[in-house]
């Protein structure tokens, strides 16, 4: 990735335009050929640097629900845990983490019936107790940006 | 249903147009040179109806924004950590401010307590190795005074995946 790459994440990852042509916008404002810039997103989308261009929604706000959730599960059991965790396309995330609740996981849902039985029916898969599910619904957002700087 | 919460109390009924929207938007934006033409086509409606209803999103703050989801994994960022934080419900407001308030962090919530796991405030830290983090989040505890805390380290990324707001049919 060279500092033309970086420019681009940059700008891509800002407000990508609600236009027509959106790359021609783009290039304009990055004073690159459009030609050049189209190139150089679809290398790095094929390198996985970009893992899409899509849109990120407020869930509450479309009117569903969501949970961060986690187990503790034993070591021999992390595999089949992650597997029946990320079976459900309600999970939207997961990740291994170090701790006794070693399994974090979002779930986004129709309503919170729905999520309780996800978790119902993962604790029974998993035959963990109570107590080594977690289900920590949010209270307040005070910061969400998953955007990250590539030019230093 | 009594155990519905507010969230889904909230839940309005969505178009047919605004359904189908939701269905072509989730999974990302086409690879094309025209993406909002080439879905606008697959839904069957104008461009500009199309642009007009994701400006609209974007005033109600349904759409947060369109743009580039990035691995930052790829871009150097290998160190990652959800940061708990152990803040009394007094503080929670002012030590979140603060906390969000730091580059290096993604994401900052309050969640519900729950009586195995006393935290409250969730950080997502970002960093170019887990050293990085530590340094990051320990200054984050000297500023906010808060000293009950545990780092859980990303080992792995299990799933990520955008949302499915509407399953196929």
């Amino acid at each position: 990735m060279d500092k033309t790459d970086c420019r681009i994440l940059d700008a891509l990852q800002n407000d990508f335009p609600l236009s027509t042509r959106p790359y021609e916008i783009l290039a304009d404002k990055l004073h690159i050929p459009c030609d050049e810039l189209w190139d150089r997103i679809q290398k790095m989308m094929a390198e996985g640097v970009i893992r899409r261009i899509g849109a990120s929604l407020d869930s509450h706000k479309l009117g569903y629900c969501s949970t961060l959730a986690a187990v503790s599960v034993p070591q021999d059991l992390v595999e089949k845990a992650a597997k029946v965790i990320g079976g459900f396309s309600e999970v939207t995330h997961s990740y291994l983490r170090k701790d006794d609740f070693n399994i974090w996981f979002t779930i986004i849902a129709v309503d919170t019936g729905r999520i309780e039985d996800i978790l119902e029916q993962i604790r029974s898969a998993l035959s963990l107790e109570s107590s080594q599910v977690l289900n920590l619904p949010m209270k307040h957002l005070f910061k969400l940006n998953a955007r990250f700087k590539a030019s230093s | 249903m009594l155990r519905m919460t507010k969230c889904c109390i909230m839940k309005e009924r969505i178009s047919d147009i605004e359904r189908n929207i939701l269905a072509a938007l989730q999974k990302g934006l086409p690879k094309s040179q025209s993406p909002y033409k080439d879905m606008a086509q697959k839904i069957g409606i104008d461009t500009e109806q199309l642009l007009k209803v994701l400006e609209d999103w974007k005033g109600r703050g349904k759409l947060r924004r369109i743009g580039a989801i990035v691995n930052h994994f790829k871009i150097g960022l290998s160190g990652a950590a959800m940061v708990v934080w152990q803040v009394e419900t007094e503080r929670i407001k002012q030590v979140g401010e603060l906390m969000a308030g730091f580059d290096e962090v993604s994401h900052a919530y309050e969640r519900q307590r729950s009586e195995v796991w006393p935290f409250s405030l969730y950080t997502i830290v970002h960093g170019k190795t887990v050293e990085n983090v530590q340094q990051v989040v320990e200054q984050m505890s000297q500023k906010s005074g808060i000293s009950s805390y545990r780092v859980l380290v990303t080992e792995k990324e299990l799933k990520k995946v955008p949302p499915t707001y509407i399953a196929d049919e």
